[in-house]
């Protein structure tokens, strides 16, 4: 089978599919959401924008009908996380949470954002227990603004009696344009991660003790070795260390990534790189070819099934059109929207948008169907923001519908 | 009570323009805005300096003006107008018997035209559709809005002159038909105060009706919507134009990195109703493929209006067919002395447009000193040492840009201590320094991050403010200057008027962009939830 697209839900179909003996090949463009997130899963944090209380599986049934989660259902939901939280602890990848309830993790704009898997400290609990908040000044890193930050988490009632520093500290090397990348690359180092503890070290020195010290970071604790160096340093310190969720480039993502990438070699999938999806052969109601274009020319590459996970509007898997048309890119159907371009969005940025439920209509297995219900080609499926019915920013259901899609595809195909 | 001697409500070029006359001839002012500099019809236009070839067929003494102040801003104004020529564009759907009359007209005006192959015409603008028949040169230039309003308020107020942003008029008084004061709101605080002054000028544009009926004078003003797109690259470094009678979709600008096509008429509802619908958008496209047949496939960067305010006397046209002259109203004529309306006109006429209006206020007060703003520029060339200093701290082509910007102030940044030059760049697509946005942040005249956005162009390139409001809001923190909201509110405040832009031409790459701003500051930061916290 062929699977198009190595974000979330790319990787988790291949990795399902491969698992249970299926022979997989990815064609990867280019690495998804990953690459710009923050490595945290959000599953379900709102629904209608009221927060969701306890475990969010248990809020899917409060979604309307064609939400993926409810298509799916949410046992196979709760499924596809438990997967993932195994696929992870195999691989030696760190994740807290996946219990009780979601956290509120902060992030670099001094907010808390709800989430269900996250790093290990990294949440609203290791603050509040802490004497101490030392957030770190990086002014070499143009994302990085503690002042915003210490203000934002300042007006936080919980927060607010605790003793927050700021503490300023020297660039690693001198350049224009350092990236929390570029810093986290470096911390992998051994000479990396020794300049990060002496920086950190006089951080610590020069606010006045705590008994509990938690240090607010951007997210520079290695990509390769993040586990290890996070815990490494904060037994040399003495301090739960929290990466803030921060704007690109993704370093907690790029980490998934990574562990993904190997989980799917482990279980024999071939990645072909830089692969452009640009056609596809259907034969009355089955596809069977897809033409890439790799690497060393186009190749047309058969099998029985295929899983389209190539993201929506932001990656390319669906394309938008003046006067309200949008389609899917591999095939082309037009996909049901509102005639009129006003009726796409709502006058707040923030608000859920009709916009961002566009997508790919299907049916239970995720096969993908007409408006009046027919199934198109039935040996295709498809997973992660392709599919309509959800808007993964108002939600932040993003990584948890590309996780629970993915899997279902990749048990389904 | 507070007290001056002239008062005039609106900073736009107009306002603006009469301000630095009225300071250069010594006259004591102050110049009310109801909310930041040039935030009306002075920044909604498409950044066309006209030379006139527009108006030469239709209306002979407004091609004279343009031509003219054209020629006036090109050498007072260096550090606001772009100076690339226009193209004027005979397409397949434009009639040929228009171009001798037109020739001739423009000769009259003494606008020099120039005819050029269309094969040359394609070689320098390969964008352009292959179909055409005729293309003629002329003087058209460039000219920045913002930085045109925000360099005359500098320059005035060198001279004295005062300006007030976020001040709104709310009442205006007067005994026994004679002036006394006027009553201003500061939007900020809201607290109201008395203004006592023996003058008003309303250059006030779309709104300078409603602030007649506050002195219970009538003008004859319809404002008049007009939609612009923006695109995100330069596909022409022309002004290109069509050569034909003025109509809808027939201008390109290139502007910075950006392009701008411009417009529409349309009679608005409001001063303020300046929200543009898909269908100006389809049809603007539509108009615009005659002369550049990609300009569908082109990016997008925001779509955005703005209502010319039109003079429209009794039984006379409105929208297209409307005047483009600039009309003055002395008030004394209808019974009110010591109040004066000024509106119509064009942007490349403002400062004509206020020599006239400060020659009559002048007149009222027994004033004899002459006008000057033709002679003197409006900021000072920087000198070679201190562009050459710039340049070493800043890429090349950003030290010219910052320059521009800042007129007589870019010695202040570029001589700020080596070990906190404050030369990182905020924002990458127009290159805004830390430094630059602390200095314009610190200027009593700021308030929002539009404020800083007008002035700097941060978040007006390519990002459209994805990268660089975070960052502007995150150093505005550090530096402590006050600012109207909060962070979190100042950043959504800004990403929502950028959104707006976005609405109607949600699809393409625009959507593409539009996917990553939401993923960004909803998914990754929760901008949104910022309330949900407090349990």
């Amino acid at each position: 089978m062929l699977v198009v697209g190595s974000g979330m839900a790319g990787l988790i179909a291949a990795i399902t599919a491969a698992s249970r003996g299926k022979s997989v090949r990815l064609a990867a463009r280019g690495a998804g959401h990953l690459a710009v997130g923050n490595g945290c899963v959000d599953v379900l944090g709102y629904v209608d924008g009221e927060i969701v209380r306890g475990n969010p599986v248990d809020s899917i049934s409060r979604l309307s009908g064609d939400h993926p989660y409810r298509r799916i259902g949410a046992e196979t939901v709760a499924e596809s996380l438990a997967f993932f939280a195994r696929l992870c602890a195999e691989n030696g990848f760190d994740l807290a949470g996946g219990n009780g309830e979601n956290q509120w993790i902060p992030t670099a704009l001094g907010s808390f954002k709800p989430t269900w898997f996250y790093t290990p400290a990294m949440n609203r609990e290791t603050l509040s227990m802490a004497d101490r908040i030392v957030i770190t000044h990086m002014p070499w890193l143009k994302d990085c603004h503690a002042d915003m930050v210490k203000a934002c988490l300042a007006r936080q009632r919980r927060l607010m009696s605790k003793d927050m520093y700021i503490e300023e500290t020297a660039p690693f090397r001198a350049h224009r344009n350092l990236t929390p990348l570029a810093a986290a690359r470096f911390v992998d180092t051994e000479a990396g991660e020794r300049w990060l503890l002496s920086q950190l070290l006089q951080c610590l020195q020069r606010s006045s003790s705590g008994r509990r010290t938690a240090v607010l970071l951007p997210p520079i604790l290695g990509v390769t070795r993040s586990a290890e160096i996070r815990a490494r340093l904060s037994e040399a310190l003495d301090a739960d260390l929290i990466e803030m969720a921060s704007p690109p480039p993704g370093v907690g993502g790029l980490r998934i990534r990574r562990t993904l990438l190997r989980a799917a070699a482990g279980v024999g999938v071939t990645v072909m790189e830089n692969a452009h999806v640009v056609e596809a052969r259907v034969q009355g109601q089955r596809c069977v070819s897809l033409v890439c274009d790799a690497t060393g020319g186009e190749r047309e590459v058969k099998a029985d099934s295929f899983i389209i996970a190539t993201g929506g509007f932001l990656n390319g898997g669906l394309v938008a059109a003046p006067g309200g048309k949008v389609c899917e890119a591999i095939f082309g159907h037009a996909l049901p929207a509102p005639e009129r371009t006003e009726d796409w969005t709502m006058p707040d940025m923030l608000d859920s948008q009709p916009y961002a439920k566009l997508g790919v209509q299907t049916n239970t297995r995720l096969n993908p169907i007409t408006p009046e219900g027919d199934a198109l080609p039935d040996n295709v499926y498809f997973a992660g923001r392709t599919l309509a019915g959800y808007d993964f920013v108002n939600e932040k259901s993003g990584m948890g519908v590309a996780i629970a899609t993915g899997y279902h595809a990749g048990m389904n195909c | 009570m507070q007290q001056t001697r002239i008062v005039v409500i609106g900073g736009g070029a107009t306002g603006i323009g009469i301000l630095r006359d009225l300071s250069m001839r010594g006259v004591p002012a102050v110049l009310l805005e109801q909310g930041g500099l040039a935030n009306g019809t002075s920044s909604r236009f498409h950044g066309l300096l006209h030379s006139g070839a527009r108006y030469a067929a239709s209306d002979l003494h407004a091609a004279c003006e343009c031509i003219e102040e054209n020629t006036i801003l090109r050498r007072i104004g260096r550090h606001c107008v772009e100076e690339f020529e226009g193209l004027f564009v005979l397409t397949r759907e434009d009639d040929p018997a228009y171009v001798a009359p037109w020739l001739a007209a423009c000769a009259r005006a003494g606008i020099i035209t120039e005819e050029i192959s269309v094969e040359e015409a394609r070689a320098r603008e390969p964008a352009l559709a292959p179909d055409i028949r005729q293309v003629f040169r002329v003087p058209d230039a460039g000219v920045d809005g913002f930085r045109l309003v925000w360099h005359n308020a500098e320059s005035a107020r060198r001279y004295g002159g005062e300006v007030r942003t976020y001040h709104k008029v709310t009442g205006i008084e007067s005994v026994n038909g004679k002036i006394t004061g006027l009553t201003v709101c500061n939007t900020l605080n809201r607290e109201s105060y008395p203004l006592a002054c023996e003058y008003i000028v309303n250059a006030a544009g779309p709104w300078s009706g409603e602030i007649a009926r506050l002195a219970g004078q009538r003008v004859d003003i319809t404002p008049d919507r007009g939609t612009l797109l923006a695109f995100n690259h330069r596909f022409t470094s022309h002004i290109v134009n069509r050569l034909h009678k003025s109509a809808d979709g027939d201008i390109f600008v290139p502007h910075g990195s950006i392009t701008i096509l411009g417009t529409t008429s349309a009679q608005a509802k409001n001063p303020a109703d300046t929200t543009p619908t898909p269908e100006e958008v389809l049809r603007l496209l539509s108009l615009g493929e005659k002369l550049f047949p990609d300009v569908w496939e082109y990016r997008i960067l925001r779509v955005f209006a703005g209502n010319r305010p039109l003079y429209t006397p009794p039984d006379h046209d409105a929208g297209r067919g409307a005047s483009r002259n600039f009309v003055i109203v002395d008030h004394e004529q209808d019974g009110l002395a010591g109040f004066a309306s000024i509106f119509g006109g064009k942007l490349t006429t403002y400062r004509l447009m206020a020599e006239k209006m400060t020659d009559l206020v002048c007149a009222k007060l027994g004033v004899a000193t002459p006008c000057r703003t033709a002679g003197i520029p409006l900021a000072a060339q920087p000198a070679r040492a201190t562009l050459e200093r710039a340049g070493r701290r800043l890429p090349a082509h950003g030290a010219r840009l910052v320059a521009e910007r800042l007129g007589d102030q870019f010695p202040k940044i570029v001589n700020a201590p080596e070990q906190d030059s404050g030369a990182d760049l905020l924002c990458e697509c127009e290159m805004v320094t830390r430094a630059e946005v602390e200095l314009v942040a610190a200027d009593p005249t700021t308030h929002f991050l539009h404020d800083i956005r007008f002035r700097t162009r941060l978040g007006m390139g390519t990002c459209q403010g994805t990268c660089c409001s975070l960052r502007a809001v995150g150093v505005l923190s550090k530096s402590g200057v006050a600012f109207a909201a909060d962070p979190r509110t100042a950043l959504r405040t800004f990403l929502q008027e950028r959104w707006r832009g976005l609405r109607p031409v949600l699809w393409g790459a625009q959507a593409q962009k539009c996917e990553f701003n939401r993923a960004l500051y909803g998914a990754t930061l929760n901008l949104n939830g910022a309330d949900d916290e407090a349990d």
